[in-house]
C-alpha cells in the first residue's frame, strides 16, 4: 500500500500548497534559463537551491518544474555524491547528454544537507559543473546557509520555501480525506495540523493513521493524554499536600499511569514541595520504592507493587504534618526526554569510539570513557 | 629499529605496541614464563590478571604473533565480554570461529576472552563449559581486573599470571622511546606528572603524550598539567556543593548533566562521591555519616532499579550536611 504521502504528492505547480512565492520564482528561473554557450560564466545563476524545513515541499516542488516543462527528470540524492570522482562519473554525463526525443532535462540533487563534510571537492566540483550545465540544476536543503554550501551559494539562485500555516495543512487533510473516504474530527485535525508544525508530510502520515481508528478510539488518543496529566497533577497535589489517611492508599487508582511514570513525576517534585529534613526523608522513601522496583523486575515477583504503592502516596503524605493549602505548579518529567535526546547526540560519539576500541584493543565502554582524550587524539591526526 | 615499528597506526599506543617478548617493559618473571611456554608450541588456557594499562592485552597479541607468526589475523580471535552482548553471543561467535581448524603447524587456534570479569558468575558457568567443548581447538586466554571475580572452575583450568603495576622507570622507558622517535623534548618533571595522571596506565600514557604533543612537541610540565585537567571527566565536586548549599535542584541538574555528557554509570558516580567527601569542608563527624549514607546508596543501586533515584536520595543527604555547617 502506497502511503498517503505518496499518493497526493504534488504533480503540477497549481497543487502546491502555500509556496507561491516560491512556485513563480522557479517558473521565471526555468523560463530564463540561459544556455551556458549564451553566457559568459558568471553572469547569471544557473543553479537553484529550494530550502525549508521538511515537508514544506521542496521536491514536490522540483518534480513539478519538470512535468509543467515537460522536461525529464534525473534525481540523485547528495549524500551518493561522497567524493569528487563520484560526482563526476554521475553528473557530467546527465549535464552533457542531450535527452532521448529532445525533451528538455531538469537536474535534482536532493537532500544538499547530506552532503557532508566528508565530501572531498565535491561541492567544488559541483561549482564547476553548474557552469558547464546545459540543464538546469535544482538542489534542496533544510538549511541553505551551512557553511559547507557557501561556496555554492554564489552560484546559485536562494528560494526558500515556508513553513506551512496549519490552515493549509488542514485544508489539504481534509481534501485527501475526502478522495479516500475516511473521517476524522474535526477537533483532532486541528490538533494534527498544529502539531505538526508546518511539516505537511508528518500531518499527512499521521492523518492516514488516525483515521483507521474508530471515531470513539480516535477522541480517547487526543484526549487521553490530556486526561493523564491533568490527573497526576491532581494526584501529586494530594500526596503532596494533604495529611495522610487511609484514603491517601487508593489515591494511585485515579490514574492510569505505570507505577515507573508516576515515580519519575514524584522524583521531578518533590523539592518544589519539601526542603532539607522532609526533602530527605521523601527522597528516602523514594529510594525504598526504587529498591522493591529493582526486585520486581529480577525476581518477577509483582506482590512488591504494594510497598512501592504505600511507600509513593501515604508514605510521602506522612511528611504533612497538616493540610496545605498553598498552590505549587507541578513540573513535567523531563528527565526520560533528556536522556533520550542524549543518547541520539552520542550515538555519532559512540561510532568513533567503537571504530577506535577496536583498533585499540580495548572496549568500547571504555572508549566511551576516555573519549575527551581520545578526541584530542584524533584531532591532531592529519591523515584520514 | 624501525622495523618493530607499525607504521599503519597514527595512535601511537598501537604504533609503539610491543610486538615480541623482549619489547614488553615490566612484568619480568610474567614475560619469562609465557615466553617459553608460547616457545614450546603449547599453551594451556591462560588467566592474565591485573589493573588497566599494564600489558595484558599486549602480551596476549604477541603471544599470537609469536605462534602464527603472519597468519596470525586467521588464527585469532578477540572479544570484550563488556561489550558483547551476554553469554549466548560470545558462545555463538566462538562456535563459528573454533568450527575450522587453525592453519600450520600450531595445532590450536586462540581466543582472547578482554574484561572476563565483567561476565556474571551464571555466564562464566557457560563460558567454562564452552572452553571445554571447543578445547581440543582452541586455547582461550581471558584478561580480568581482578581474578577473585572469575569463578573457581575457570581459574583451575587456567594457569594464572598477576600483572603489577608498571613503576615509573618502566612508564619512563616506553615514553622516552617514544619521545625519542617522535623528535619531541620532554622537561624532565614531565615524567612524575604523567605517571600521576594516569595512575600508572601505560596506555593512558601513552595518550597524554600524544596529546600533549599535537599541540607542541617540547613537553613542560604545565602543558601536561593542564591536558589532564582538560581530560579529566568534569568534576562532581560542583554537584555537591550546589547540594550543600542547599540548591538541591541544582545540583540534581547538574549531576544529570555530568552522566549523560561523560555517560557515567551510576556506580562510577557514587565511587566519586566517596572520594570527594573527604576534600569536602565538614566536620569529621558528618564525613563519616555521609560516608555511610554513600555506602547504603552504592549497595541500593544495585538493589534497585533506577540509579539516579538512589543519586538524588544521596544528594538529599548532602542537603542534611549543609544546614548543619551553617
Amino acid at each position: 500500500m502506497t502511503t498517503w504521502a505518496e499518493k497526493y504528492r504534488p504533480i503540477y505547480f497549481e497543487d502546491i500548497r502555500g509556496q507561491e512565492e516560491a512556485v513563480a520564482k522557479v517558473i521565471d528561473f526555468i523560463k530564463n534559463f540561459p544556455s551556458p554557450r549564451e553566457t559568459p560564466s558568471g553572469l547569471k545563476k544557473r543553479a537553484i537551491i529550494l530550502y525549508g524545513s521538511a515537508g514544506t515541499g521542496k521536491t514536490s516542488l522540483a518534480n513539478a518544474a519538470a512535468k509543467e516543462t515537460n522536461s525529464e527528470i534525473f534525481e540523485l540524492n547528495a549524500s551518493d555524491l561522497r567524493n569528487k570522482p563520484q560526482l563526476k562519473e554521475t553528473l557530467k554525463p546527465a549535464i552533457e547528454q542531450r535527452s532521448l526525443l529532445k525533451k528538455g532535462k531538469i537536474l535534482l540533487i536532493d537532500e544538499m544537507d547530506g552532503i557532508a563534510g566528508e565530501d572531498r571537492g565535491g561541492i567544488q566540483e559541483l561549482v564547476e559543473l553548474i557552469e558547464l550545465s546545459e540543464y538546469p540544476i535544482i538542489m534542496t536543503a533544510n538549511d541553505a546557509w551551512t557553511k559547507k554550501l557557501s561556496p555554492l551559494r554564489k552560484k546559485c539562485e536562494i528560494i526558500q520555501l515556508k513553513d506551512l500555516d496549519y490552515k493549509i495543512v488542514k485544508d489539504v487533510l481534509i481534501k485527501i480525506l475526502r478522495k479516500e473516504k475516511k473521517f476524522i474530527d474535526n477537533k483532532i485535525l486541528t490538533e494534527i495540523a498544529l502539531k505538526t508544525k508546518g511539516d505537511l508530510r508528518a500531518a499527512i502520515n499521521d492523518a492516514q493513521t488516525i483515521s483507521k481508528l474508530s471515531s470513539e478510539e480516535q477522541i480517547k488518543t487526543l484526549f487521553d493524554e490530556r486526561n493523564k496529566e491533568e490527573n497526576i497533577l491532581d494526584v501529586l497535589k494530594k500526596i503532596f499536600k494533604l495529611k495522610a489517611s487511609n484514603e491517601t492508599l487508593r489515591t494511585f487508582d485515579q490514574v492510569d499511569m505505570k507505577t515507573d511514570e508516576i515515580i519519575l513525576w514524584v522524583e521531578k517534585n518533590i523539592p518544589l514541595e519539601y526542603r532539607d529534613k522532609k526533602l530527605a526523608k521523601a527522597y528516602e522513601l523514594l529510594s525504598e520504592t526504587d529498591i522493591f522496583n529493582g526486585r520486581i523486575y529480577k525476581q518477577q515477583y509483582w506482590r512488591f507493587l504494594v510497598y512501592e504503592n504505600i511507600f509513593l502516596s501515604y508514605g510521602i503524605a506522612s511528611l504533612n504534618k497538616e493540610n496545605k493549602t498553598n498552590f505549587t505548579k507541578y513540573k513535567r518529567p523531563t528527565r526520560v526526554l533528556k536522556i533520550w535526546m542524549n543518547n541520539l547526540k552520542i550515538a555519532k560519539k559512540k561510532t568513533i569510539a567503537e571504530k577506535y576500541a577496536k583498533h585499540s584493543h580495548i572496549s568500547i565502554k571504555k572508549a566511551m570513557k576516555e573519549f575527551p582524550i581520545i578526541k584530542l587524539l584524533i584531532n591532531s591526526n592529519p591523515r584520514r | 629499529m624501525n622495523k618493530e615499528i607499525d607504521h599503519d597506526s597514527s595512535i601511537w599506543t598501537e604504533k609503539y605496541r610491543p610486538k615480541e617478548f623482549s619489547e614488553v617493559v615490566g612484568q619480568n618473571d610474567i614475560i619469562k614464563r609465557v615466553e617459553s611456554l608460547t616457545k614450546a608450541m603449547n599453551i594451556p588456557h591462560l588467566l592474565f590478571a591485573g589493573p588497566a594499562g599494564v600489558g595484558k592485552s599486549t602480551l596476549a597479541l604477541v603471544v599470537v604473533k609469536e605462534l602464527f607468526k603472519n597468519t596470525w589475523k586467521e588464527n585469532y580471535l578477540e572479544l570484550n565480554a563488556s561489550d558483547e552482548r551476554g553469554i549466548n553471543v560470545v558462545r555463538e561467535k566462538v562456535k563459528s570461529f573454533a568450527r575450522t581448524k587453525s592453519l600450520g603447524k600450531v595445532p590450536f587456534k586462540i581466543i582472547f576472552l578482554d574484561e572476563a570479569d565483567a561476565l556474571t558468575p551464571e555466564a562464566q558457568q557457560a563460558l567454562r563449559r564452552t572452553m571445554e567443548n571447543y578445547s581440543s581447538g582452541c586455547r582461550f586466554i581471558l584478561s580480568c581486573n581482578y581474578s577473585s571475580k572469575i569463578i573457581d572452575p575457570i581459574q583451575s583450568r587456567c594457569a594464572i599470571f598477576r600483572f603489577k603495576l608498571l613503576e615509573k622507570k618502566d612508564i619512563e622507558k616506553v615514553l622516552q622511546k617514544i619521545a625519542k622517535n617522535e623528535n619531541l623534548t620532554m622537561h624532565p618533571d614531565v615524567l612524575e606528572i604523567i605517571y600521576e595522571g594516569s595512575e600508572g596506565d601505560c596506555r593512558r600514557s601513552i595518550n597524554l603524550l600524544q596529546s600533549t604533543a599535537a599541540i607542541s612537541p617540547s613537553i613542560n610540565p604545565d602543558l601536561v598539567s593542564t591536558m589532564i585537567a582538560n581530560t579529566k571527566p568534569k568534576d562532581i565536586r560542583v554537584v555537591l556543593d550546589y547540594a550543600l548549599a542547599g540548591d538541591f535542584e541544582n545540583s540534581r541538574e547538574k549531576l544529570l548533566d555530568l552522566m549523560l555528557k561523560e555517560s557515567i554509570s551510576g556506580q562510577d558516580v557514587v565511587k566519586a562521591i566517596q572520594k570527594e567527601i573527604w576534600n569536602l569542608a565538614i566536620e569529621p563527624e558528618i564525613k563519616v555519616k555521609l560516608t555511610e549514607k554513600t555506602g547504603e546508596i552504592e549497595f541500593r543501586i544495585t538493589e534497585g532499579s533506577d540509579p539516579f533515584i538512589q543519586l538524588q536520595s544521596l544528594l538529599a543527604s548532602f542537603v542534611l550536611a549543609g544546614l548543619g555547617k551553617k
